[in-house]
């Protein structure tokens, strides 16, 4: 009697942590009354439209008063997180793979660190700025994925190699991984 | 009034939602009582983004509850009017009088 998990996550995330609670539990409530009057296909396709739905609504708000300082403190902390990455980015094309490639005949390497780094970033901002729940590491990742591709998409920079763009999503994947695993154990505390 | 205090469209349904359920006003009822009263398809989460909006306003409160088995283990947030939200139905009500005062709509009927 559990609605679609695909679909929870998506309302998890985009949920304010403050809300979190009242929006699953308003979705269930509604979800378990149409499952006894209409059947699982009728219900799970109705949770999946209000989350797909209800995400703009949800990112618009929080129920944390905005200041000015948190607001420094998170354009700096996505602005560290985007250089850290960029940095690691070009150790990958750049004179350090290069020779770890020659010693070793592969920059493998790389390919872990980079991730563990974003997924380190991604724990962080969502530790430090957890009023703002997955939001912010969403939005990280995104401006991570885009400060890269941008310049690449309009020729105005080189364009890089098909391992460093693995390592760029993979990076990406791995900071939204990181703050969710972040959230989790965060919400299995409170639960505790 | 101040230019924030006017009520928007979606938030004149919210809370005279809210005024309409009485104490039994929360996220699920209210959207489901928008849904039967006004036939418009409206997400969870718009409601609670407006809710959200209005008692920064100061025109609804809120509090958490207990949570229950029949949502899944989760708490509901009961929602009240309070009286600063009943004068800005009151006010928007009047608007809408004066707006409509001397004002035939049958003269625009095709």
């Amino acid at each position: 009697m559990t609605p679609p998990a695909i679909a929870r996550a998506i309302v998890a995330i985009s949920a304010p942590p403050s809300d979190f609670e009242s929006v699953c539990g308003d979705l269930h409530e509604e979800y378990v009354r149409i499952l006894a009057l209409e059947g699982r296909p009728r219900a799970d396709a109705w949770y999946w439209s209000q989350a797909i739905r209800s995400v703009p609504s949800l990112l618009s708000y929080s129920r944390v008063p905005r200041s000015l300082s948190a607001l420094v403190l998170t354009v700096a902390l996505v602005l560290v997180a985007i250089v850290a990455m960029l940095c690691v980015n070009e150790l990958v094309d750049d004179t350090i793979a290069g020779a770890y490639r020659a010693s070793h005949g592969t920059a493998w390497i790389f390919f872990i660190v980079g991730p563990l780094v974003a997924a380190s970033f991604g724990a962080l901002i969502a530790a430090l700025r957890r009023s703002y729940g997955m939001r912010l590491v969403l939005f990280s990742a995104s401006g991570l994925l885009a400060f890269i591709a941008v310049p690449i998409l309009f020729q105005w920079s080189s364009r890089l190699s098909a391992a460093t763009w693995i390592l760029i999503v993979a990076a990406s994947a791995s900071m939204c991984i990181g703050g969710a695993l972040y959230h989790l154990a965060a919400r299995r505390r409170l639960k505790d | 009034m101040a230019k924030g205090a006017y009520l928007g469209e979606f938030e004149h349904v919210v809370l005279l939602s809210i005024l309409r359920l009485g104490d039994g006003a929360h996220g699920a009822k209210i959207r489901a009582e928008i849904e039967s009263v006004t036939g418009r398809s409206t997400s969870i989460g718009a409601v609670h983004a407006t809710l959200e909006r209005l008692e920064r306003k100061a025109l609804i409160t809120s509090w958490m509850g207990e949570p229950t088995a029949e949502r899944g283990g989760k708490a509901k947030r009961h929602f009240k009017i309070e009286a600063a939200g009943i004068d800005a139905l009151k006010e928007a009500r009047a608007t809408l009088e004066r707006l409509h005062a001397g004002v035939s709509l049958m003269a625009f009927v095709r």
